[in-house]
């Protein structure tokens, strides 16, 4: 027989896997957008609606709690919800900032945009391995997530260095510069979302 | 079908001794229960830790009371009754030659579900009725312990003017204190406590949580709930039963957070059954 807090639960769960399908798209488009010299337009309203759904996840999850008093699995399940939840949001904030980057900086066709685009590539690969992961609650694919980070985190910091020697276009260097670090900060939040479903499934808490 | 579940293991076991700051006030070792030919507990081993709330928890039916009867020897009380293994205290063993059962009782009080002050004592006479039944005499000290105890549990301002009102025309909430005086009395070390709030409501509830919570300063204190958001709000330690085994014991943040056994994470999660 289902229990009363299954409902809360299972409606959580819905809540976050709508999140984890829209932030991918916000993403994706935003990317589209720097790579294919779009406007990404669309990003905006997604990323209001993905901060519309974090706050219902953190106030249906606040419903939980007060009505059940989960513990166990439910337990870690809603506090790895507040987690995961901030962490589609946040997807689709620095989807937006990239998009705001390319409204400031306008056309960028000229510039090389090879660098920024590999490391989308990961940083979409990752969001891609933390919403499945959290889908299938697959730890094993959680726990592939943060040496992709380190990948992204090597690329922002040789951008930085290549910035800080380059004598070439600063409006190429500088747009560039600053997607890469949303992108850097989106696989931060990729692994933070790996390290959540690790302990929805095993109660292992993510090492400082 | 007793069989079929797995008690604690060895290694288990081995993580759930006390460390060397928490000591052991009473350790259960291989503990079996009967009534009669009927097996209520198989091979319980348990550390109670001084000065720490223990919850014993699990569905009904699952030897909880009968394990907390038998660290007192109110078990044997019951007719046809049996135990084997031991449960010391202090290091002796109760169930030895050498301890008194009456004096057992004394060092281990016990509250239970009910409040049962008796019903003919006045409120003064009901908390220094162990007193007097072991023979002290002397009023002053009487007076003494009535104040002492009824202010420990909270009672002392509410009903100081009218100590010789029948205990039984108190509240529910009122009883139960007084019913921890009247075992507090006696200077027991430590407060057996067997679903003392399942008779209250949740205002007096609560009084007896936080009295239970600042008794531990002076008493080890291991209680059987029903409750077990009581258990997660008051208990240090939290013991599972199931079936008369003791299935998982730990620190209770853990054992409700994140237990070990996945018998525990069913009962708890009330996906039982």
């Amino acid at each position: 027989m289902a229990r009363l807090m299954d409902m809360g639960l299972n409606q959580l769960n819905t809540m976050l896997l709508d999140m984890s399908s829209l932030s991918q798209t916000a993403v994706a488009a935003s990317i589209d957008a720097y790579s294919k010299g779009g406007r990404g337009s669309e990003v905006r309203k997604m990323a209001e609606r993905l901060q519309a759904l974090h706050r219902q996840v953190s106030d249906l999850s606040m419903e939980v709690i007060a009505r059940y008093q989960p513990v166990a699995s439910d337990l870690r399940f809603i506090k790895a919800c507040f987690e995961i939840s901030y962490g589609f949001f946040r997807y689709g904030r620095y989807a937006l900032d990239i998009v705001e980057v390319l409204e400031i900086f306008g056309d960028l066709a000229k510039c090389d945009r090879s660098a920024v685009v590999d490391t989308a590539k990961v940083t979409q690969e990752m969001i891609r391995m933390s919403a499945d992961a959290f889908a299938r609650r697959d730890v094993n694919l959680a726990r592939k997530i943060p040496a992709m980070d380190d990948t992204v985190d090597e690329s922002y910091r040789n951008n930085l260095m290549k910035v800080m020697n380059a004598k070439g276009n600063l409006k190429c260097s500088l747009s560039g510069t600053l997607i890469l670090r949303y992108l850097e900060r989106i696989a931060d939040h990729a692994t933070y979302i790996g390290e959540s479903v690790d302990y929805i499934v095993t109660g292992i808490e993510p090492t400082a | 079908m007793l069989e079929s579940v797995t008690s604690l293991d060895v290694e288990e076991r081995q993580r759930l001794e006390p460390h060397d700051a928490l000591e052991t006030k009473m350790e259960v070792v291989g503990l079996d229960a009967w009534y009669s030919t009927k097996q209520a507990l198989v091979d319980v081993n348990l550390n109670v830790r001084s000065n720490k709330v223990t919850a014993i928890i699990g569905p009904s039916g699952c030897g909880k009371s009968t394990l907390i009867r038998c660290l007192n020897r109110m078990h044997e009380l019951v007719p046809g009754s049996r135990v084997t293994g031991s449960v010391l205290l202090d290091g002796k063993n109760i169930y030895g030659s050498d301890l008194d059962a009456v004096d057992v009782r004394r060092r281990v009080g016990m509250v239970f579900q009910k409040p049962n002050p008796f019903p003919n004592m006045s409120i003064a006479d009901n908390v220094t009725a162990g007193l007097k039944l072991a023979g002290v005499k002397d009023e002053s000290s009487m007076k003494e312990v009535e104040r002492r105890t009824l202010e420990r549990v909270g009672l002392w301002d509410e009903v100081k003017d009218d100590l010789k009102r029948s205990g039984a025309s108190l509240s529910g909430g009122q009883q139960q204190r007084l019913c921890i005086a009247r075992a507090l009395a006696i200077e027991p070390e430590v407060l057996l406590m067997d679903e003392p709030c399942s008779a209250l409501d949740p205002t007096a509830t609560a009084k007896i949580e936080q009295l239970i919570t600042s008794l531990k300063q002076t008493y080890t204190v291991v209680i059987v709930t029903h409750n077990m958001q009581q258990a997660a709000r008051i208990a240090d330690y939290t013991a599972f039963m199931y079936l008369g085994k003791l299935i998982e014991y730990d620190e209770t943040t853990t054992l409700f957070e994140n237990p070990r056994q996945e018998l525990t994470e069913r009962y708890i999660t009330g996906k039982f059954g």
